[in-house]
C-alpha cells in the first residue's frame, strides 16, 4: 500500500469539516439512543439491543451511510472533475492507489463506527450478559466497513453517479427489495454483516436470528471485498478523462 | 525561435488515430510523429486538440489507431510516466498542501531516490521558492501554473506535455516559462504545448500541428506551411516615394496579379513569393521610385492559422 | 464601414435590444419551468434521468399492486388503504429529494451561474422560491398522482366508478391535503440542506441522514420514554410527522403497535409541526440565498 497516497487521502477526507460532523452524528446516534433506552425500564434489553440498536440502527442505517460518505469522498471529487490525472500520471500500479485510498476511507469510517458499536450495547444492556453480541457485531461491522467502502469506491471510479447507485443499492436493493424477497440475501452486504454477527454471538435464535449462516456470510463478504477491489483496480487502470463540452 | 524537429527519433507517434463519442467524431484519422524540440498543438476550441493531448497523455483511449509514446502504447500504461511529464489544465484538489509539499508528494509518487532534492530543484527552476511554504489554495493563477509545471518536471522527464500552460500568466512569467521550455528543448527533450495564444506559440515553436474539426490540417514549420499554401496569394505591404506610380509599374510584371491603393499604403497581391521579391526592387529602380518598406502582410502564424481554420 | 487613419470598423449589424421586456413574473415562471424540467433530467444527459425517473416509478408501485389485486378480485380485496400509502413509499420520497434537491441547489452554486441569474430580472427571493415550488410540484407527482390513480383505479375495479366516488369522495381532499403538506415538508428540509453547499455528495447524504436518523431517534424516544417526553419525542421523526398528519386528514386510527398509537397525540399536532418545520426551512433557504456571494 502506498503510504503517500494513504496519508494524502486521509488529509483530504479528515480535513473536511462536514465529514467530521456527519461522523460525529454517526458515532453519537447509537450511543445516545442506547442511553435513552437505558434510562427507561424495559423487559428485554437483549432483544432491543440486538434487533433495534445493532441491527436496525447501526447495520442498516449508520454503517452504510458513513461508508457512502467516506467511500465517495476518497476519490469522488478527483474523478468527477478530472484532477485524478495528478495521481494517475505516476508510474504506480493502480492496485496500490485503490488500496491506499480505500484504506484511508476505511480507517476514517472505522474511527466513527467501531467505538459506537462497542460502547452503545454496553449502555443499553446495563451489565446484563451480552452473549457475544458486542464481539459479533464488532467483527461484522469492521468487515462491513471494508465491503461497503470498497463498493462505493468502485462506484466512484466506474460510474458517473456513484451516489445515486450507492443509495439505490442500500435503500432499494438491500432495503425495500431485501425485505420483500429473501433471495436477495446472498447479494446483500447487510445480510452478510448480520450473518457474521449471529455466527459469532451466542444469542438464542428466538431473540436474534440472521438470514444467512455465519460461515457462508463470511465467505461471501470476503468475496465481495476481493471482487470490488479487483473491479475498482481494473476500472482505474482504464480511466479516461471525460469529454470536454 | 526555431527548433528543428528530428523525426527519426519519434518520441510521440500517432498512427491513423480516431476517436469518437457515439455519433460524434472528435478526432479523425490523425497521424504524425514528434521528436525533440517544441511542438505546438493548435486548433480552435472543440477541434480535438485537447482530445489528442489527452490521448498522448494516456488518459483517453483511441477508438482506432495507435498512440505511442517513447515506443510504448500510451493508454493504461503507468510505466510511461517514468519519462513522461504532464502539466494538466485542471487544478489539483490538494489546496491544503503547501507548494513545496505538493511538489514533494508528486516526487515521492514518482519513486525518486531523493524526492526532497528533486522538489527543491524543480521549484527553483520555476522560480517559486519564495512562495513554496504557502498553501496552494492561496496561490494566484499564475503561481498555480508554475507549481504545476514544477510538479510536471520534478522527475526530469524526456517528454513533457503541457495543456494551455500560459493561462493566467503575466507577460514576465510567460517569458520565463518560454525560456525554460526552450532550455529543455535544447537538451533534447520533446515538448508538446497545446495553446491557442498564437503570439506565444509563434515565438516558441517551430513545429506546429494544426487540428481543425478533428482532422490534421497541417504540420511542420509554420513558415514552410505558408509556402505550401499556393492557392492563396501572398500579400505585401509597400511604402514608397510614389505608391501610385509603383502600383502602375508593378502591374506590368507577371508575378503581380493585384494592387490596391489605400491612402499611404500599397498592397500588392502575388502568387509567386520569390519572383515578386526579386521583381519589386527591379521595377522600382526602373521607374525611379524608392521603396521604403516591403513587408509580407500575412506571414504571421495568425494568418496561417485563420486560413487553415476557415478553409 | 468606417475608417480612420490606420483602423477600420465593420458594422456587422449588431444592435442593442430595445424591444419590450417581459418582467419579473415572467422570469419567475421561466425559472420554475426550467427547474421542474431539470429535476426530471429533461434536456440533460441520460444519467441524470435515471435516479428521478426510477424513483418516480417506484412511488407508483403500491398503487399498481393494489389495482392489480383489485381488478382480479373485483374490488373485494384491499391490499392497502389510502392513508397507508405514504408509509410504504416514505423511503422512496426521501431518496427522491435526496437525489434531486442537491442537483437543484448545488449545480448553480458550483458552476457559479448564480451571478448571472441575479443580474437579471429575477430577484434572489424569487429564484429560491421558484426552485422550491418546482421541487414541491415534482414531489406532488410522487404523492398526489399515485393517490389519484389509486382512487380512480379502485372505482374502476368495482365497475362502479360513480358509486365509488360518491362513497369515498372524502378521500380526495384528505389525499390532497396530506400530499401537499408532505411535499412541502420534504421539499423544505431537502432544499434547506442542499442550499448550504455546492457539494452535492454531502447534501445527499445529509438529507438521508437527517430523514432516516431523525425517524429512528423519534421512534426510539416514543418507545423508550414514558410520559410526555416520550410522546412528544415522536415529533423529531420526519417520517412520523408525515404519517401522523396523513392519518389525521383521513380520520384514521393507527394500528396499536405502531409508534403513532403509542404517542397518542392529537393528529393536528403533526400537521402543525409540519407547517412549522417547513416555515423554518423556508426561512433558512431565503437567508442563504440572500446572503450568498454571487
Amino acid at each position: 500500500m502506498n503510504t503517500t497516497v494513504f496519508a494524502l487521502t486521509l488529509r483530504q477526507i479528515a480535513g473536511q469539516r462536514r465529514i467530521l460532523v456527519v461522523g460525529l452524528v454517526a458515532t453519537l446516534a447509537p450511543i445516545g439512543l442506547a442511553l435513552i433506552y437505558g434510562a427507561g425500564s424495559f423487559d428485554d434489553p437483549l432483544d432491543w439491543t440486538s434487533n433495534t440498536l445493532l441491527d436496525s440502527i447501526v447495520v442498516r442505517v449508520v454503517l452504510p451511510l458513513a461508508c457512502l460518505l467516506v467511500g465517495t469522498s476518497a476519490m469522488g471529487t478527483e474523478i468527477e472533475d478530472g484532477t485524478a490525472v495528478y495521481l494517475l500520471s505516476k508510474p504506480l500500479p493502480r492496485r496500490e492507489i485503490v488500496f491506499a485510498k480505500a484504506a484511508a476511507a476505511i480507517l476514517v469510517a472505522a474511527a466513527f463506527l467501531l467505538p459506537a458499536t462497542a460502547l452503545a450495547p454496553q449502555l443499553s444492556l446495563e451489565g446484563a450478559g451480552g452473549e457475544g453480541l458486542v464481539p459479533g457485531f464488532l467483527v461484522a461491522t469492521a468487515l462491513g466497513i471494508c465491503a461497503y467502502t470498497m463498493i462505493f469506491v468502485l462506484l466512484s471510479v466506474a460510474t458517473s453517479r456513484p451516489l445515486v447507485f450507492g443509495l439505490g443499492y442500500v435503500f432499494i436493493w438491500e432495503g425495500l427489495l431485501g425485505d420483500l424477497f429473501t433471495g436477495t440475501r446472498y447479494l446483500s452486504i447487510r445480510q452478510y454483516c448480520l450473518g457474521i454477527a449471529d455466527g459469532i454471538s451466542t444469542v438464542s435464535d428466538r431473540v436474534f436470528a440472521a438470514e444467512l449462516n455465519g460461515a457462508i456470510a463470511l465467505a461471501l463478504m470476503l468475496a465481495v471485498i476481493a471482487g470490488a477491489t479487483a473491479l475498482a483496480t481494473r476500472s482505474l487502470a482504464r480511466f479516461e478523462l471525460r469529454a470536454e463540452d | 525561435m526555431d527548433e528543428s524537429v528530428r523525426t527519426d527519433a519519434a518520441a510521440v507517434e500517432l498512427d491513423a488515430v480516431s476517436r469518437w463519442y457515439g455519433n460524434v467524431v472528435a478526432v479523425n484519422e490523425i497521424s504524425f510523429k514528434l521528436g525533440s524540440g517544441i511542438t505546438a498543438l493548435l486548433g480552435p476550441n472543440g477541434a480535438g486538440k485537447s482530445t489528442v493531448l489527452h490521448m498522448m497523455a494516456g488518459f483517453l483511449r483511441a477508438s482506432r489507431g495507435t498512440v505511442r509514446v517513447l515506443g510504448q502504447p500510451a493508454f493504461a500504461n503507468p510505466e510511461i510516466y517514468r519519462s513522461v511529464g504532464l502539466v494538466p489544465e485542471r487544478e489539483a484538489v490538494y489546496s491544503f498542501l503547501s507548494g513545496y509539499d505538493f511538489v514533494l508528494t508528486m516526487a515521492k509518487l514518482h519513486r525518486l531516490k531523493d524526492p526532497e532534492a528533486a522538489a527543491r530543484r524543480a521549484i527553483q527552476t520555476v522560480d517559486m521558492e519564495q512562495f513554496e511554504k504557502r498553501k496552494t489554495g492561496g496561490y494566484s493563477k499564475g503561481m498555480k501554473q508554475r507549481i504545476k509545471v514544477a510538479a510536471g518536471i520534478v522527475h526530469e522527464p524526456s517528454v513533457l506535455l503541457l495543456d494551455e500552460p500560459f493561462n493566467g500568466m503575466d507577460p514576465a512569467q510567460r517569458l520565463q516559462m518560454m525560456d525554460l521550455l526552450r532550455k529543455m528543448a535544447a537538451q533534447g527533450k520533446t515538448i508538446v504545448v497545446s495553446s491557442h495564444i498564437l503570439e506565444e506559440v509563434e515565438q516558441l515553436a517551430g513545429n506546429i500541428v494544426v487540428i481543425v474539426a478533428g482532422r490534421l490540417a497541417a504540420s511542420g514549420d509554420f513558415r514552410a506551411i505558408r509556402r505550401l499554401m499556393t492557392e492563396r496569394p501572398y500579400s505585401f505591404t509597400v511604402r514608397s516615394s510614389d505608391n501610385r506610380g509603383l502600383a502602375v509599374a508593378l502591374l506590368g510584371d507577371d508575378s503581380v496579379f493585384g494592387v490596391e491603393l489605400n491612402g499611404e499604403r500599397l498592397t500588392v497581391r502575388t502568387a509567386q513569393f520569390s519572383e515578386f521579391v526579386r521583381a519589386a526592387p527591379r521595377v522600382a529602380r526602373a521607374s525611379g521610385i524608392t521603396i521604403r518598406e516591403l513587408v509580407p502582410a500575412d506571414e504571421s502564424l495568425e494568418s496561417v492559422f485563420s486560413y487553415l481554420v476557415n478553409r | 464601414m468606417r475608417e480612420a487613419a490606420g483602423g477600420s470598423i465593420y458594422d456587422l449589424g449588431y444592435r442593442h435590444y430595445i424591444g419590450p421586456r417581459l418582467g419579473r413574473p415572467h422570469a419567475i415562471v421561466a425559472m420554475y419551468v426550467q427547474s421542474l424540467r431539470s429535476i426530471f433530467g429533461i434536456g440533460r444527459p441520460l444519467t441524470s434521468k435515471i435516479g428521478p425517473w426510477l424513483l418516480t416509478a417506484a412511488a407508483y408501485v403500491p398503487a399498481l399492486v393494489q389495482l392489480g389485486v383489485a381488478s382480479i378480485s373485483t374490488g373485494e380485496l384491499d391490499v392497502l388503504e389510502p392513508h397507508d400509502y405514504y408509509t410504504y413509499i416514505q423511503i422512496v420520497l426521501a431518496l427522491f429529494v435526496a437525489v434531486v434537491a442537491p442537483e437543484l441547489a448545488g449545480r448553480d452554486q458550483r458552476s457559479q451561474t448564480l451571478s448571472l441569474y441575479f443580474s437579471r430580472a429575477i430577484v434572489r427571493d424569487d429564484y429560491a422560491l421558484a426552485k422550491y415550488a418546482a421541487l414541491v410540484t415534482a414531489m406532488l407527482g410522487l404523492t398526489l398522482l399515485p393517490q389519484l390513480l389509486l382512487f380512480i383505479g379502485n372505482g374502476v375495479a368495482l365497475d362502479d366508478l360513480g358509486g365509488y366516488v360518491e362513497d369515498q369522495w372524502s378521500d380526495l381532499p384528505a389525499a390532497a391535503a396530506s400530499a401537499l403538506l408532505i411535499c412541502l415538508l420534504f421539499a423544505g428540509i431537502s432544499f434547506a440542506i442542499s442550499a448550504q453547499t455546492p457539494r452535492r455528495a454531502y447534501s445527499t447524504i445529509a438529507i438521508i441522514a437527517v430523514m432516516v436518523i431523525s425517524s429512528v431517534v423519534g421512534i426510539t424516544l416514543v418507545e423508550s420514554i414514558e410520559g410526555d417526553g416520550g410522546r412528544y419525542g415522536i415529533l423529531v421523526s420526519v417520517f412520523s410527522i408525515a404519517d401522523g398528519l396523513t392519518f389525521w386528514f383521513f380520520d384514521a386510527t393507527p394500528a396499536s403497535e405502531e409508534p403513532l398509537a403509542k404517542a397518542d397525540l392529537w393528529g393536528g399536532i403533526y400537521a402543525l409541526t409540519a407547517v412549522a418545520v417547513t416555515l423554518v426551512c423556508l426561512a433558512l433557504i431565503l437567508r442563504r440565498y440572500r446572503t450568498i456571494q454571487a
